[in-house]
């Protein structure tokens, strides 16, 4: 629907680490968490938190349910898995290479130390 | 515990939890929610045992706390979980789109009839509504004698020592105030052109007991009053604006009638202040001297003062008019003998309003019923539109849609409809204000304050919403139960859908208020034409006046006064064109002359009874000529003539005064004992009506200028010339008698017989306009009704003119049903014309408020346009071709 066309609009920054994650592949929600804290990256989002979020990404159409299925990692229980849509890839693609822009501005302007070539 | 029973009450804890969060957020995500905390107290538990899993039943609750109330206030929520309002106003919208003219249509309708509401709303707000902008001002109240027992004077106003026992009586009057007026002339400095201002002189604490401050320099000091006071001046703001506004001001003198007077300071923009007159409109004030009396020490019969007083916050009307009566028993005792003259209080804002209230009622009750017409007829509306998806509707919800989907999007179309054409008022308003304050009475208080802001938009918008979701209600409601099975069995027999029936009610309520609002519209304007037709008992056309005041200051002597007003007289008249001239202190339609008790020894008139024989008269002073310049009728005798008689001082009665004094005879020779002296009437004229357009005033008595020391007077100029042409002129030739003088108020008798009527103008030009906007939209709603019915019953009316009905009497048939709506209409609005009746009863001048060939015009007027409105939809049927319309079903 033409009203969740909000591809444009800077993500925030639960919904790009979401976006990241399922960009490797279907998970399901501490799924995410796990991967989003193996990233290294703080603060690591809350469970509401998250699941808000995935709940807004569905109805934006970034995102969309997968097959509920057993989770080796889960204690092999059933759990809903998450998958990226063409569109979320689109966006969060646009979030990053913003965000590359923003990196090598930063190296430029002193604010992070230039790349070793 | 085992692990599996720890991870079981885990899950019963996050369950609880979960209940913070909105239900449709629970639906969808609250398994997966549970499932991921239970993974984390599993991983918890793994590494840090029981200790890890009640940390993570703390985070939990953080988490949860934090977002559970958080995904309840998100809007998009909020309207998910009552359907899905979002994609219903985006069809409505679309559907809206895809049709402008209906649109265009119905929002200008709204935005002419809103734009009309929003005028008169605007003005019963700020004259009626909106707090004056003193401190408190609902504790201020003007205080007003009662000559009742005396004379017939219910406002009368104040003696200086009325004043002074208002300041002494303490308790709930805390403070009191006199005020007097002049008219003085004014200049900047000396030599500098002199203009005339309206000066109040009053007490000290006047500013202090309203409760504003001024916004340069100080207001008076308690002891800054009385003889030998210090001459000191407070302006308004605006007079300080007009003379430029020079911040250095203060201490700088200016020429009050030649006297110095030096600023004090000058009051903040928004101030404004009128003394409200005994007769007459209230008068601005453009600065404040106080008094150079002391007020205990004036005569307690004379004097024209103004009492304002204050009572402690939420002091009850009530306990203040005891406390002002007490005070008015006092000086009733010592000063008129306990005759039984009385003090009453009325609050300020009553007291302004009193004559406008009447009239704006009525306004703001014809805007309500305007917008109870539009109401309907956005309904009908709504409902033709509804109607026209009856199909639509009816399938969608056979395959289970949703039938409130259908309510809400014709709910939404209502209401944006409604702001829309509310916003579009609020605009047109702004310019609708101006234009009617530029046509309102010059006198209509709060006239300054006047305009559209931004609480009075808002809330207009707002009644357009409201008015769109209300006038939606019934065809919401009536397109939410429409069924397939209730759609076939309608179209079996050709009735349409049940809304034909709602139709019809909605044009019978719109005849019925069209009906209230026309015969309101046709009484208004009725009244004023017979306004225009009084005859005000003097011939305006070719008038023009002009004022002079002489102040004492600069021709002490008033022997050298009257010379100057009659060089003034003369050089007008000797300006080509004009055919007299006369002066007199007060002109016709102004209520501005001065009152007195008069009576005559020995009339035959005379009961016996000394308070019946003694009545109060409008005594105003005139030159000779007075009554052939201005076109009065001399009923007997003769006017004043040019040449005086020494040692007689004339006078002429009015024929209410020679009807009560000399009921069979002649009152001319008899003598009048009037101030020092004694007045000879050689004359009886009629009236030249000082107050209302339509009926005589208090009798009135003619004293010569000569015998008076009257230094302000009216000019008046007959000619053959347009009078407005004449001012230059006019004002050259004062000037050219002495420059100091100010020549003021030029204005044609013409203009003041228009602006006495100018009232009466403004509502019926209005209530005529609301009443022809309800007659069009009720004719709108006829044909529309009558247009669908004959579409609708076109298979049964073919049926009709196959088995042998001719087409006249299918028309008949047809135009029969308009008629039955009509006469419901007319019956269901004959009680609404009765009350409404009731309230016009205050505003119509020489017409019953029932009117009878009023309400037979109306009704026939009303009876012939929903007639036509019915019968030219109703010929389609005679065009139809029988066998041609069966085979198209």
């Amino acid at each position: 629907m033409d009203r969740n066309r909000r591809g444009d609009l800077p993500l925030r920054a639960v919904e790009f680490d979401i976006l990241l994650s399922l960009a490797a592949g279907e998970r399901h929600g501490y799924g995410i968490i796990q991967d989003i804290q193996s990233r290294g990256m703080t603060p690591v989002p809350d469970v509401g938190t998250m699941y808000r979020a995935l709940a807004r990404m569905a109805e934006s159409g970034f995102i969309e349910a997968a097959a509920r299925r057993r989770a080796p990692d889960a204690g092999d229980e059933r759990r809903n898995y998450y998958r990226i849509t063409a569109e979320g890839l689109r966006v969060a693609k646009v979030a990053a290479r913003r965000l590359e822009a923003i990196t090598h501005a930063a190296r430029l302007g002193g604010l992070l130390p230039r790349a070793a070539k | 515990m085992t692990g599996d029973r720890l991870l079981n009450v885990s899950d019963r804890w996050f369950r609880l939890l979960l209940r913070l969060y909105p239900m449709d957020f629970r639906d969808e995500m609250g398994d997966s929610v549970v499932e991921a905390y239970r993974d984390r107290a599993r991983e918890a538990r793994a590494r840090r045992g029981v200790i890890g899993v009640a940390g993570v039943w703390v985070h939990a609750l953080v988490d949860t706390l934090r977002n559970g109330p958080g995904e309840r206030a998100r809007p998009a929520v909020s309207w998910r979980r009552t359907g899905n309002w979002a994609r219903d106003a985006e069809f409505a919208t679309r559907r809206l789109r895809r049709s402008p003219a209906m649109v265009a249509a119905v929002v200008g309708t709204l935005t002419v009839g809103l734009g009309m509401f929003a005028v008169v709303y605007t003005v019963v707000q700020k004259v009626l509504i909106q707090p004056l902008p003193y401190t408190n001002p609902d504790d201020l109240y003007f205080v007003w004698r009662d000559y009742g027992p005396i004379f017939e004077l219910k406002r009368g106003w104040l003696a200086g020592t009325d004043i002074a026992e208002l300041q002494k009586a303490g308790g709930v009057i805390e403070e009191a105030v006199g005020l007097g007026r002049q008219l003085a002339t004014f200049a900047v400095r000396e030599g500098a052109d002199p203009s005339e201002i309206s000066v109040i002189s009053t007490s000290p604490a006047l500013f202090e007991l309203l409760g504003v401050s001024p916004a340069l320099g100080r207001s008076f000091a308690p002891t800054e009053v009385g003889p030998g006071r210090p001459e000191v001046i407070v302006l308004t703001h605006e007079l300080w604006t007009r003379l430029g506004a020079d911040p250095n001001i203060l201490g700088q003198d200016v020429r009050l009638n030649g006297q110095p007077f030096s600023v004090l300071g000058v009051m903040p923009r928004d101030f404004t202040f009128v003394r409200h007159a005994s007769l007459g409109p209230p008068q601005p004030a453009d600065a404040f001297i106080t008094f150079p009396v002391n007020l205990a020490e004036t005569s307690p019969n004379g004097g024209s003062y103004g009492a304002l007083i204050r009572a402690p916050p939420g002091t009850s009307p009530p306990v203040v008019a005891s406390a002002v009566d007490a005070v008015g028993r006092i000086v009733d005792a010592r000063d008129f003998d306990s005759r039984g003259l009385k003090l009453y209080p009325v609050g300020l804002k009553p007291d302004l309003v009193s004559d406008v209230r009447p009239a704006l009622l009525v306004l703001g009750s014809a805007g309500v019923f305007l917008l109870l017409v539009l109401m309907v007829n956005l309904a009908s509306v709504l409902l033709a539109r509804a109607a026209q998806r009856e199909h639509e509707v009816a399938v969608s919800r056979a395959l289970g849609a949703d039938g409130a989907a259908v309510a809400r999007a014709t709910l939404f179309e209502g209401g944006l409809l409604g702001l829309l054409g509310g916003a579009a008022g609020a605009v047109v308003a702004i310019w609708g204000t101006r234009a009617l304050v530029a046509l309102a009475p010059l006198n209509l208080p709060r006239r300054e304050a006047i305009a559209v802001d931004w609480g009075i938009g808002a809330a207009v918008a707002g009644i357009g919403v409201l008015l769109g979701l209300l006038a939606a209600i019934a065809p919401a409601t009536w397109a939410a139960r429409t069924s397939l099975a209730t759609l076939l069995a309608s179209s079996a027999v050709r009735g349409g859908g049940g809304h034909g029936r709602m139709r019809s009610g909605m044009v019978i309520a719109q005849v019925a208020l069209s009906l209230v609002l026309l015969t309101t519209g046709g009484l208004i304007v009725r009244s004023f034409d017979r306004l225009l037709r009084a005859d005000p008992g003097f011939r305006p056309e070719g008038v023009l006046s002009i004022r002079v005041p002489i102040p004492a200051q600069f021709h002490p002597d008033i022997e050298d006064a009257r010379a100057v007003q009659e060089r003034i007289e003369q050089a007008l008249a000797a300006i080509p064109g004009v055919t007299g001239v006369s002066g007199v202190n007060s002109l016709p339609l102004t209520a501005s002359a001065n009152q007195t008790t008069i009576g005559i020894e020995g009339a035959p008139g005379n009961t016996g009874n000394p308070e019946q024989d003694r009545p109060l008269v409008d005594w105003i002073v005139a030159r000779a000529g007075y009554p052939e310049v201005m076109g009065m009728r001399l009923l007997e005798g003769r006017t004043f003539d040019a040449a005086r008689r020494e040692g007689v001082q004339e006078a002429l009665i009015d024929d209410h005064l020679a009807r009560q004094f000399f009921p069979a005879g002649s009152p001319l020779g008899a003598k009048i004992p009037f101030a020092e002296g004694s007045l000879t009437v050689v004359g009886v004229v009629a009236q030249a009506r000082l107050y209302d357009i339509h009926e005589d005033g208090r009798p009135q008595l003619y004293v010569r200028a000569e015998d008076t020391a009257f230094r302000n007077l009216f000019y008046v100029m007959r000619s053959s010339r347009p009078p407005e042409s004449l001012i230059p002129e006019a004002r050259a030739a004062i000037r050219a008698i002495d420059p100091r003088l100010a020549a003021v108020d030029a204005t044609t008798l013409d203009q003041i017989v228009g602006d006495a009527v100018r009232q009466q103008r403004l509502s019926a030009v209005l209530i005529a306009g609301f009443a022809l906007g309800a007659l069009v939209l009720a004719a709108m709603g006829l044909f529309g009704v009558i247009s669908g019915s004959v579409t609708r019953r076109r298979h049964e009316f073919a049926v009709r003119l196959a088995l042998g009905a001719d087409h006249g009497r299918v028309l008949r048939l047809v135009v029969g049903d308009g008629a039955r709506l009509v006469a419901a209409g007319l019956l269901i609005g004959a009680p609404g014309v009765y009350l409404a009746g009731h309230l016009l009863r205050s505003v119509l001048v020489g017409v019953s408020p029932l009117d009878p060939s009023t309400l037979t015009a109306v009704a026939l007027g009303l009876g012939v346009v929903a007639m036509t409105a019915c019968y030219v939809p109703a010929r389609r049927v005679l065009r139809l071709e029988p066998a041609e319309s069966l085979r198209q079903e």
